[in-house]
């Protein structure tokens, strides 16, 4: 028997290894690894019979646990079964969480994971890796609660989804102002690309990222005088692309905005008929083109010698020079060169 | 390769049919291994789970998937949470699966709806969850719209069954 903190192992024993499932116990060895003497827990993945050693002082640190008792799914269905998500929704945070949970969690933040990806996605459809994470919490969350309740993990699973999906109900759709409540009202928070978004939420795109909008007023600043009008213009298109999310939709009150771009000074009455819609263009600005002609095409490639003058050299020989006598070695006796005959 | 063993005789042509959308959806042949009798004492509606231990054996390799095909009514499964409708069950990374056509009208007609849910059974032996995409065949099967699908996977969990079916294969 493996006492290692507060865990207990003994052969037999089944363990929640996390991110692999449910593993058993098959011994716990004393092995030599690059002179040290190790103690092993050594562990087989029940799903697929995969091994894996784990020393003896890092299994806590791993965070290898047991199963979790009933108790503890009773907390967890009650989690599932209140409708109190609290997932963030910036989705750096959210990955970042996510996968802590899934590590260091337990059975509840496998649920925790579950649940919140569930409700994300009834706001639009999860992106691939989010899908991938939600598969991978379902599975895990499902193993366990199958080897904790003793039942089939079809029953398990149902379990479960008769929690998320209810029977005889369809799954409710989530709208971005619900998300938006939830996270204290700030647009950024929301996490959602513009590809990503459903079909009905296009009114409501994030903003472009800041980076853009500073290159296209930072385009405009450069123009030249003759092309004021294209200048002044795309400066009204950095600015109302700027306000246009926030400042449109919560603070209509605010009727005038100004803002001086490129020496040009751009009084923009919000919500005009006289602006046109922007259009968002994707990716980076085009470069200005330069003034004058064209520059000369480069040529390709290593430029040719300069050609010496006078006679062309003599062509090189080829093979070894003949030795001079002088140079050369007196040769050894016939008896002695070695050779055989 | 999925065998399709039925609890009753049926319409051949509905038994082809199945094969077919089964062969379709995973690219794995299906073929009807015959009519096998149910376990002795069995009443209307049936035990899910002991039909799905006590079904007679039907000659497979040990990658091939044995789905049991039946008219009658499954018993509805009381769980933690409350009752589902239970119109099939399945080994997790197994080998068997069962489904019930009881509740579909006129099912020679309707085969791509009993399809469905065969597809669902026959994922989860393949160690597929269910999706959240209600267009998937994987969604749960109690939800008003499921019957109306087509009898076909989101692309992740086609993904994902044809991943499973090569690693079997390897």
């Amino acid at each position: 028997m493996s006492e290692t903190g507060t865990l207990r192992l003994a052969v037999g024993d089944r363990v929640v290894y996390p991110n692999q499932g449910l593993c058993k116990v098959t011994g716990v060895d004393t092995k030599e690894v690059a002179g040290q003497k190790l103690t092993m827990v050594s562990l087989i993945r029940e799903e697929d019979g995969a091994k894996v050693m784990v020393p003896e002082a890092k299994v806590v640190a791993i965070g290898v646990r047991k199963v979790s008792s009933s108790d503890e799914v009773d907390k967890v269905l009650e989690f599932i079964k209140s409708d109190s998500d609290k997932a963030s929704l910036d989705w750096k945070a959210r990955a970042r969480t996510n996968v802590e949970r899934m590590a260091t969690g337990g059975l509840m933040g496998l649920a925790e994971v579950v649940k919140g990806l569930q409700v994300l996605s009834e706001l639009r459809p999860l992106p691939t890796k989010e899908r991938e994470l939600y598969n991978d919490a379902r599975h895990l969350l499902v193993a366990e609660m199958s080897a904790s309740l003793s039942v089939l993990e079809c029953d398990a699973e149902d379990t479960i989804d008769a929690l998320l999906f209810p029977v005889g109900k369809e799954r409710p759709k989530r709208t971005a102002e619900e998300f938006r409540a939830l996270a204290g009202g700030d647009d950024d928070e929301l996490g959602l690309d513009g590809d990503l978004m459903g079909g009905g939420l296009d009114e409501e795109q994030p903003e472009e990222p800041e980076a853009e909008a500073e290159g296209e007023s930072a385009e405009a600043a450069e123009g030249d005088d003759g092309e004021e009008k294209p200048a002044a213009k795309k400066a009204v298109a950095a600015v109302e692309k700027k306000l246009r999310p926030r400042e449109a939709v919560t603070a209509p009150q605010e009727a005038m905005k100004k803002s001086v771009i490129s020496d040009v000074d751009v009084t923009m009455p919000q919500a005009s008929p006289l602006i046109e819609p922007v259009k968002r263009k994707r990716g980076r600005p085009p470069k200005p083109k330069p003034e004058g002609p064209p520059p000369e095409p480069k040529k390709r490639g290593r430029p040719p010698k300069p050609k010496p003058d006078g006679p062309p050299p003599e062509p090189k020989k080829r093979g070894r020079p003949p030795k001079s006598a002088s140079a050369m070695p007196a040769l050894p006796p016939a008896g002695l060169t070695g050779k055989k005959k | 390769m999925i065998r399709v063993a039925t609890f009753d005789e049926l319409d051949p042509k509905l038994v082809k049919d199945l094969c077919k959308i089964l062969y379709q959806a995973f690219a794995v042949g299906a073929e009807h291994s015959g009519v096998v009798t149910p376990p002795s004492g069995m009443n209307e509606p049936w035990d899910s789970h002991r039909l799905l231990r006590e079904a007679p054996k039907v000659a497979a390799f040990q990658d091939d998937k044995v789905l049991y095909v039946t008219s009658r009514k499954l018993l509805p499964r009381k769980l933690l949470t409350g009752e589902v409708p239970t119109f099939g069950v399945s080994q997790y990374n197994g080998q068997r699966a069962v489904v019930s056509f009881a509740h579909i009208k006129n099912p020679t007609e309707n085969v791509k709806q009993l399809a469905r849910y065969a597809l669902q059974e026959l994922g989860h032996t393949w160690g597929l969850h269910h999706c959240l995409d209600p267009r998937c065949a994987m969604y749960p099967h109690w939800t008003p719209s499921y019957p109306a699908g087509d009898a076909s996977f989101c692309v992740f969990c086609r993904e994902t069954s044809e991943q499973k079916i090569r690693l079997a294969k390897s």
